[in-house]
């Protein structure tokens, strides 16, 4: 059919919008004012040494951005960046790019809840395995981080095993961290390994690693040395931060984001005068502390609000975003968790945040909860669908259908209905049985469902383990080692 | 000329820092005992504030406030009261160890202390064990706290103790620790004397152990 139709507009799927352009303009200068009169300290030489060459004033450690130097760095941002998983399955490439969302996990509580006991308990190695591959199963996981931080190996080294055990058992990409260079250093190796050599590493990046400023306008010397490394390699990258409003940043939102921006602009511009062209995503954790109860609040409303108004800001810059979803204060999976999430999920998905963080955390971020993760991985699914819009053209809007069946009747026989009705939306946990079926199934509620879907995923689903190329499994065997020397050799240092 | 001390106790409830000051100094013209002015002003002002906190009535931006009213009357106070006068609510030395770089939760815990009489010296985050060392032997404070907030740096407070008591002077000072990750028993297996889960119940907890020790 010739489409005759003229100056017609197209929009599908649901405009969701907090600020206008007027608005974004302001928050922008907003930081673009902070990063000249105020500056942010940094606790690394090299970097002042590479801030004062590119034309800021420094004085001490503090550093002043002049607005060319900051646009300069926003002119060389790339508008898109590829992570290739390690196997080569296009359906899980990442393309880092405005308007598409990947979901995952979040990174480093100290505890796990056990899917054996349901009890809270330090996180295991072999949580990082276990986490990697439920991962790796579920479909709305786009990318992968572990929910905990390793408590049973050798203290320092928790970063590099945890990566080693999760690359071999998931190809969804991972978002690694560290805590120094020589952690991130280990990790790198560990990628060109799975990638097979550092060209190919340059060529299809399989990991992104996660680093973060210190609120209020700080970044210590870990941060930026990582952030210098990532650059230099070619690594994409994060640097954001944990900003708590009302605690280290401003109580009033707006404050908060220009706080915020303010300090990740500090990586951006290292990354962008080290490397030119390398990808650099900001955004953090955007949430409030509790005034009464003094935490740091992942089920805060605020949170959604916060994080879906900075995306809309940081994409305003020509960035891509790392947002936050899927967390909760209660303390596991339950019915507030639930609530949270939805909430959560639905607001980042609607911002079109590129990567989305926190899925499968509760206490606050003390404890990562694989089965929330399983059951955001459901609501994420479920946002997806709202997201997605409403497709509308002459087969959709089924005049021709609605003519053939006419008043009356129904279209469970129509071809059209044949065609469609796959389209729609299947959930995989949502009880929709009758009262009769719900009660001879024994009554299951979510949480139920949620516990056995975990399970068989645990117990059941094998990921990818077999498919490591064996010269790489043996490279990680030997990079751990190595690591495990330096660590020996770091110690004593640290102690003198 | 007797005085209305409640007065001061209101004024330390509406967080009015430099009003607060204006009046101790003026009642301190006065023959007010400043013993008095502890214990029938500003103490039942930071217990009335402390209760509507636990209550819900009050925020911590609003009891940081009154804390930090507290704190500047007690600067003025402090070298007029006489030996005793004080309690334990001495000198508190308090930091953030080493490898960690979380500020806010100590920060609040100081905050907290202050508003509770004590004469809080904030030595920072990422503190070597040596500098808390160095500074229980400098201040001789009644109390050490140290917060943590990473697993990987939370072995550095019983290497503290450790070196408290290599040094003759771990039985100086109590010592008060508290961090998201830092549990009871965490303080137990290192040897600390008092944990406290949040900033707010922390100058409770050591103030029952003070009571509890002069008893
Ligand atoms: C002496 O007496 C006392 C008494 C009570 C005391 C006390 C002392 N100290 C504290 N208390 C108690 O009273 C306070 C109020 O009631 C409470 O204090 P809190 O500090 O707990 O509470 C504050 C009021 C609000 N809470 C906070 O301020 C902490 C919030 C979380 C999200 C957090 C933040 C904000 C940050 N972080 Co960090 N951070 C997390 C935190 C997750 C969490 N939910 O705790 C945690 C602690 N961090 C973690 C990690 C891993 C890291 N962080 C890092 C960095 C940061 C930021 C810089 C981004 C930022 C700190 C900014 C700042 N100015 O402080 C890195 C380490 C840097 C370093 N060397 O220290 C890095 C390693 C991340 C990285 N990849 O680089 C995790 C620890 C994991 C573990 N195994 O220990 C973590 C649980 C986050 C997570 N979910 O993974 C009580 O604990």
């Amino acid at each position: 059919m010739i489409n005759n139709r003229t100056n017609y507009t197209i929009q599908e799927s649901p405009h969701f919008e907090i600020f206008s352009e007027d608005q974004k303009e302001q928050i922008f200068n907003g930081m673009m004012r902070t990063l000249q009169y105020t500056g942010a300290n940094v606790h690394h030489e090299g970097a002042r040494e590479v801030f004062k060459k590119a034309g800021c004033k420094i004085d001490g450690i503090r550093v002043y951005f002049p607005p060319e130097v900051i646009l300069k760095a926003l002119s060389t941002v790339p508008p898109v960046t590829e992570v290739f998983p390690w196997d080569g399955d296009e359906s899980k490439k990442i393309v880092v790019e405005k308007k598409r969302s990947y979901f995952g996990p979040g990174p480093t509580p100290p505890n796990f809840i056990d899917t054996e006991t349901l009890e809270r308990r330090p996180y295991l190695r072999k949580d990082a395995s276990l986490v990697a591959r439920v991962c790796d199963a579920l479909p709305n996981m786009g990318y992968v981080q572990s929910l905990g931080s390793i408590s049973d190996v050798t203290n320092g080294l928790a970063d590099v095993y945890e990566f080693a055990d999760m690359v071999r058992n998931t190809t969804t990409p991972i978002m690694s961290w560290s805590f120094t260079r020589e952690g991130c250093r280990d990790i790198h190796r560990m990628g060109i390994a799975m990638a097979g050599g550092e060209e190919a590493f340059r060529a299809r990046p399989n990991y992104i690693f996660y680093g973060e400023p210190i609120s209020p306008l700080v970044s210590d010397f870990h941060a930026i040395d990582k952030c210098i490394y990532c650059a230099e390699n070619r690594i994409p990258q994060v640097y954001s931060p944990c900003a708590i409003g009302g605690g280290t940043v401003p109580a009033t939102h707006a404050g908060q984001l220009v706080v915020a921006l303010s300090e990740s602009m500090v990586g951006v511009i290292a990354a962008q005068l080290i490397n030119p062209g390398t990808c650099v995503i900001i955004g953090g954790v955007q949430s409030i502390l509790d005034m009464r109860f003094s935490i740091y609040s992942y089920g805060a409303p605020e949170l959604s609000l916060l994080s879906a108004a900075l995306t809309e800001v940081v994409h305003y810059c020509g960035l891509p975003m790392y947002s936050t979803s899927g967390c909760t204060d209660t303390k596991k999976m339950d019915v507030q968790s639930a609530m949270e999430a939805s909430l959560s999920i639905n607001a980042a998905m609607m911002s079109g945040a590129n990567f989305v963080h926190d899925n499968g955390y509760t206490e606050s971020g003390l404890t990562g909860d694989i089965f929330q993760t399983v059951m955001d991985d459901e609501i994420i699914s479920m946002a997806r669908v709202v997201e997605r819009g409403v497709e509308v053209n002459e087969e959709t809007m089924a005049v021709e259908q609605i003519n053939n069946v006419g008043p009356g009747g129904h279209y469970l026989y129509e071809d059209h209905t044949m065609k469609w009705f796959r389209s729609h939306w299947m959930p995989s946990l949502m009880d929709r049985n009758s009262y009769e079926s719900w009660e001879e199934q024994g009554r299951k509620t979510m949480k139920d469902r949620v516990l056995e879907k975990t399970r068989d995923l645990i117990n059941n689903y094998e990921g990818p383990r077999d498919k490591v190329p064996g010269k790489a499994d043996e490279e990680i065997k030997r990079i751990l080692q190595e690591a495990e020397e330096r660590i020996k050799k770091e110690e004593p240092k640290k102690q003198a | 000329m007797s005085m209305d001390l409640s007065k001061i106790s209101e004024k330390l409830i509406s967080g009015d820092v430099e009003g607060l000051k204006q009046m101790t100094e003026e009642t301190l013209q006065t023959d007010v005992n400043p013993g008095d002015i502890l214990n029938q002003g500003l103490l039942p002002g930071m217990d009335t504030v402390g209760q509507r906190w636990k209550d819900g009535d009050m925020f911590m931006p609003e009891v940081l406030r009154c804390a930090k009213a507290m704190s500047g009357a007690m600067d003025i106070l402090r070298p007029q009261l006489a030996e005793g006068d004080l309690g334990n609510a001495g000198t508190m030395i308090i930091g953030t160890v080493a490898g960690d770089l979380h500020d806010i939760g100590k920060d609040l815990a100081a905050m907290m202390f202050e508003g509770a009489g004590y004469q809080v010296i904030n030595i920072g985050i990422d503190q070597p064990n040596e500098n808390f060392v160095k500074a229980v032997k400098e201040h001789k404070p009644s109390l050490l706290g140290m917060s943590a907030l990473l697993t990987t740096t939370m072995p550095r407070m019983g290497e503290v103790i450790n070196s408290l008591k290599e040094s003759g002077i771990r039985d100086q000072v109590a010592v008060i620790i508290g961090g998201a990750p830092v549990t009871e028993e965490f303080a137990e297996e290192i040897g600390a004397d008092l944990y406290a889960p949040n900033a707010g119940s922390a100058v409770d907890i050591a103030k029952e152990h003070f009571e509890k020790k002069s008893t």
